[in-house]
């Protein structure tokens, strides 16, 4: 007893194909790459993944702009503030409690410009990776070249010997 | 995992241990005494909370502060980002004419060599011919 709804049919673009194997050209070309934003089950996706600024999500930004930001000491110096941030709750707790907004807020701001800046070394570690593969693709192609050198002349020389003692017997 | 997923994942880790340290202080600790014109507060578990209630502060900001350096550490291991953006794609551009290059050296000795081998081939099929011709059977 079929309670349960079946599954919908495929979809009828088939049809289209019907005489690939004897011309490939007569069925329709592949669908181009979609580009900009789309629709997808009723959300909208973008197809331009860029890391949103910190301005563009109304969070302030705590470490300087700039073209090349020194990660390495911008975060260290956000890993102490963010220690001093705790000893202040922690006392605040202490002292005055009802003041506790204010230092959550704080630390909260502080952790949020930490995974931002992590995100933005995301695209370095993209472009040292593609670097490492090139690097590494350009060491086994040599590799490769090197090997079949090698042998071609290793089966030259057999070649030249065998015809040697060929000539020779 | 690579290095800044190891980072991520510890800053998490470092909220966590913040949120936990502050929740277990206020769920976990004894009545204090406010003013001296009311008496002692009567403590609820004498027994167990001597003990806990000294000891959970120091273990967990041991823990929380552990979490920090191990951060320190792991951002002095990160490797220094020689040059900017466009030094690096500079730099692929570079590997990618060489990749290119050395790559159709490749191609022109895979030729090369499926040439000889087929020439061999030859050469070996017209030497077992010749074996097998000149052997008759008697």
């Amino acid at each position: 007893m079929a309670a349960t709804a079946t599954y919908p049919p495929p979809p009828p673009y088939y049809k289209l194909y019907k005489d690939y194997v004897q011309n490939p050209n007569s069925a329709p070309e592949p669908p181009p790459p979609i580009e900009g934003t789309y629709v997808l089950f009723g959300a909208n996706y973008t197809t331009d993944d860029v890391l949103p600024s910190l301005e563009e999500q109304g969070v302030r930004q705590l470490y300087p702009t700039g073209p090349n930001i020194d990660f390495k000491n911008e975060l260290r110096s956000l890993n102490r503030d963010l220690q001093l941030h705790i000893l202040e709750l922690a006392d605040v707790l202490v002292e005055r409690p009802s003041q506790y907004a204010r230092r959550v807020e704080d630390i909260s701001l502080i952790f949020k410009n930490l995974h931002h800046l992590l995100n933005s070394l995301r695209p370095h570690q993209g472009r040292a990776t593609l670097i490492h593969l090139l690097e590494s693709q350009i060491q086994r192609r040599k590799q490769a070249v090197e090997d079949i050198k090698r042998r071609r002349e290793e089966a030259q020389k057999l070649l030249k010997e065998a015809l040697g003692t060929l000539d020779g017997h | 995992m690579d290095i800044i997923s190891q980072l991520q994942e510890l800053v998490n880790s470092i909220a966590a241990l913040a949120f936990n340290t502050f929740g277990t202080l206020q769920r976990d600790s004894p009545p204090v005494r406010l003013s001296p014109n009311y008496p002692e507060p009567h403590a609820a578990n004498p027994t167990e909370d001597a003990a806990n209630v000294a000891e959970q502060p120091k273990l967990m900001s041991a823990a929380l502060v552990k979490a920090a350096k191990q951060f320190d550490a792991l951002v002095a291991a990160l490797p220094s980002s020689e040059g900017g953006e466009e030094a690096q794609l500079k730099r692929i551009a570079e590997l990618q004419a060489e990749n290119d290059a050395v790559g159709q050296e490749l191609q022109r000795q895979l030729e090369a060599a499926d040439e000889e081998l087929k020439q061999v081939q030859e050469l070996f099929s017209q030497a077992a011919d010749n074996c097998l011709n000149l052997k008759k059977p008697e």
